[in-house]
């Protein structure tokens, strides 16, 4: 059983609270090593972890680390970003309005649930100018909340447009009369907790959900919203979590954008710098080539903070070192000679290695 | 089906796809004359009133139609811009999510085009104007297809803007490597041996061409373009540079901008006629260029149209079932083409499909649907 925390669902939490006396349980053998605490940042925050972030949680418990970053605003803040990217709430269509740009604080000071905050992006009016018209706003609400494929659905379809249109009608089951109605009904029927819990369980997971545990998650989440940085909890110290932290996944180019700022320059992208950059890589269905030109852009900007090759004193530590930062792992003896062996060539400079690790389809995993 | 069970349009359409394979087939035998393939969705909801229907609009499309064939009766389907836009290429009117961020299932004509012809990735581009999405045009989830098969897409508004070509200015450009260093950063690349190699959609090679096409692009006029059309300017600009430069077996033009319609009727106008516009320049740079003119094909069709009637804002919404909805006008214009054909009968959106493949040379074995009927001169 894994151990209590905040975000151990109060089910969980009842079952283990006689064992909770002070005395230290024995957890799974889940020490963070560089690969799998590069994905457990990547996962909740969005990028990889700082220097010093690595270096404080290296070698720590899993779910500690887990119980440090799930509830908090960093946390929320990434859902956020990818809830919008979910909803193409992108580019001139990102909301700007106070009430969505406080989503992140207020799931993180518990004033808001994951369903409202979703409601919450519905009724922006970015979320109405990016789906103008009763039929579009309706087949969105439809298809993105609960699931619903309107070619097969025609009538709710039909009744949804009426309603947005101010006429009266029953929709998913409710009474609705306006517009907000439409968002109102679809957030809180329990296709939208099916809907939900199946796509951030393969935001997180990078599979679907099993149909036997999904329903049950999902009845969950429908009656208790609240709890879903608790689900979040058991999905990241899950076996399904392993296998996905083995098996690697694509990074995205929203991930890319950020995690090559954290890794190269140790901080996160602005908000503007971050969105020119995805925007684009967006823009072809082969990243990779525009990828590995900003990589080089940000290399040789001046702005990475890269040691005087005569300054390395143990190239073969700092090549195994960027490899451990950079790849999530450490180099094979075959790698280490082979970069070491170039490294010693005076045309070779630091950027050289960066370059050949940062380009390389591996980084392109995590 | 007896004769008797047919009506009209049955036999009609029967007849004309008799011929049509005829044609196609005389057609497929002999040498032919079309090289390359412009194909162009006229997309984001484009009614015939406003093209055909109203032809200052597009004096460009009516000049390509009295050199080529027009179809007056296209059927399409509202599955949503992009299932819509999607079954244009794959030759099967699928539901897609409007706002679905996912392949389809079924392979793409960039595909087949591909695999049937053994083309390389620089031989098959797709200028979008619509963002992430319009990527998943590219290749499908198909296991006999897929990734290896792809085109590249570029997206001529996310990558050439104003705001992307300023962070390389103020960022600069990669340094030029000299080739003791390239050649060991080959070498370190090639050591590193963590990573699973899957088809990917460029090899070293055109992944480099790319480089150097997205490098020259954004010092070129592409990320200045203005104005309601600026994404669909920015594609058809796009496309005509990538024809110009690469010489592409198949090019593939996405549009968007139309679907300010919602909510301004006359900024769609505007749209529509500033597109026809940036057509008429691509047309000029194919004309111009021998080893183009008499060898591309273009082919143009919106993948829907739109209400009938304005909408409360005094825009136009795509929902009514209407025809202006459901039928649609499009053009054909190269060397194997009739000239100044007008078709009646009604047509698929998805016969666009199997049409290009077959110019091409190959076939659409998955698409549910046949090349366009009395195209051939």
């Amino acid at each position: 059983m894994a151990p209590s925390s905040p975000w151990t669902s109060s089910a969980a939490r009842d079952a283990q609270a006689p064992l909770d006396d002070g005395r230290t349980q024995a957890s799974p053998a889940r020490a963070l090593d560089a690969a799998t605490l590069r994905s457990v940042f990547c996962d909740l925050l969005g990028r990889p972890p700082f220097a010093a972030e690595r270096e404080r949680w290296l070698g720590q418990a899993r779910h500690t680390l887990i119980d440090a970053l799930l509830g908090t605003e960093p946390f929320w803040s990434q859902w956020l970003e990818e809830q919008l990217y979910y909803f193409f709430l992108i580019d001139n269509f990102r909301p700007e309005s106070e009430r969505v740009l406080a989503i992140p604080a207020d799931l993180a000071a518990g004033k808001l649930d994951p369903r409202e905050a979703t409601h919450r992006i519905a009724l922006s009016p970015s979320f109405d100018q990016r789906n103008p018209g009763a039929d579009t706003f309706v087949t969105v609400v439809l298809e993105q909340f609960t699931g619903i494929t309107v070619q097969k659905n025609v009538r709710e379809l039909e009744v949804g447009k009426a309603i947005y249109d101010g006429a009266g009608g029953t929709f998913l089951g409710k009474l609705g009369k306006r517009q907000a109605d439409i968002v109102d009904i679809a957030v809180h029927h329990k296709a939208f907790a099916e809907t939900f819990v199946a796509r951030e369980y393969e935001r997180l997971l990078g599979e679907g959900a099993p149909a036997k545990e999904r329903a049950d998650w999902a009845r969950r989440f429908h009656q208790t919203p609240r709890d879903y940085a608790a689900l979040v909890r058991e999905w990241m110290l899950s076996e399904a979590w392993d296998r996905r932290a083995t098996r690697k996944r694509p990074v995205s180019n929203r991930l890319f954008a950020r995690a090559l700022y954290v890794d190269l320059l140790d901080r996160a992208p602005d908000e503007a710098e971050a969105r020119r950059l995805r925007t684009a890589l967006d823009g072809m269905s082969d990243a990779g080539p525009l990828r590995s030109v900003f990589a080089r852009v940000l290399i040789d900007s001046g702005m990475v903070a890269l040691p005087e090759k005569k300054s390395i004193r143990d190239p073969r530590a700092w090549i195994a070192q960027r490899f451990e930062a950079l790849l999530g792992r450490t180099p094979s003896a075959q790698e280490l000679d082979t970069f070491a062996a170039a490294f010693a060539d005076e045309a070779c400079r630091p950027a050289t290695v960066l370059y050949a690790l940062v380009t390389h389809a591996e980084y392109q995993l995590y | 089906m007896s004769f008797e069970s047919m009506n009209r349009r049955t036999f009609l359409g029967a007849t004309a796809a008799t011929l049509a394979l005829s044609a196609g087939l005389g057609a497929q035998s002999a040498e032919r004359k079309t090289k390359h393939v412009v194909l162009i969705g006229f997309a984001g909801g484009v009614r015939t009133r406003e093209t055909f229907g109203s032809p200052s609009n597009v004096p460009n499309l009516v000049s390509l139609a009295k050199e080529g064939v027009l179809y007056k009766r296209v059927k399409s389907s509202n599955l949503g811009h992009y299932g819509a836009a999607l079954s244009l290429f794959t030759g099967v009117a699928e539901p897609r999510g409007i706002r679905e961020n996912g392949r389809g299932e079924e392979p793409t004509l960039f595909e087949y085009a591909r695999k049937g012809l053994g083309l390389a990735a620089k031989d098959v581009w797709i200028a979008t104007s619509g963002g992430a999405q319009q990527t998943n045009y590219s290749y499908s989830t198909h296991a006999d297809y897929g990734e290896r098969y792809g085109a590249n897409t570029v997206d001529g508004d996310g990558l050439f803007n104003a705001e992307f070509k300023s962070i390389l200015e103020t960022l600069g450009r990669p340094k030029k490597l000299d080739e003791r260093e390239a050649d060991l950063l080959a070498k370190m690349r090639a050591a590193i041996g963590g990573a699973d190699p899957k088809a990917a959609l460029n090899n070293a090679e055109s992944a480099a061409q790319v480089e150097r096409f997205i490098l020259e692009e954004l010092t070129g006029g592409t990320a200045s373009l203005r104005g309601p059309n600026a994404a669909d300017a920015k594609a058809i600009r796009v496309a005509r540079n990538l024809l110009v430069l690469f010489k592409p077996r198949l090019v593939a033009i996405v549009l968007q901008s139309a679907d300010i319609a919602h909510g301004n009727f006359n900024g769609y106008a505007d749209v529509v006629r500033q597109n026809d516009a940036a057509i008429g320049d691509l047309m000029k740079a194919i004309r111009a260029d021998p080893a183009l003119r008499d060898s591309t094909a273009v082919i143009a069709c919106p993948e829907f149209g739109r209400d009938r009637d304005l909408n409360s804002r005094r825009g136009l919404d795509h929902g009514d079932g209407s025809e202006d909805l459901e039928f649609v006008s499009a053009v054909a214009w190269g060397p194997e083409f009739a000239r100044n054909r007008v078709i009646e009968d009604d047509v698929r959106a998805v016969d666009l499909c199997p049409t290009v493949c077959q110019l091409l040379g190959t076939t659409a074995p998955r698409a549910k649907a046949k090349a366009l009927p009395r195209l051939y001169a």
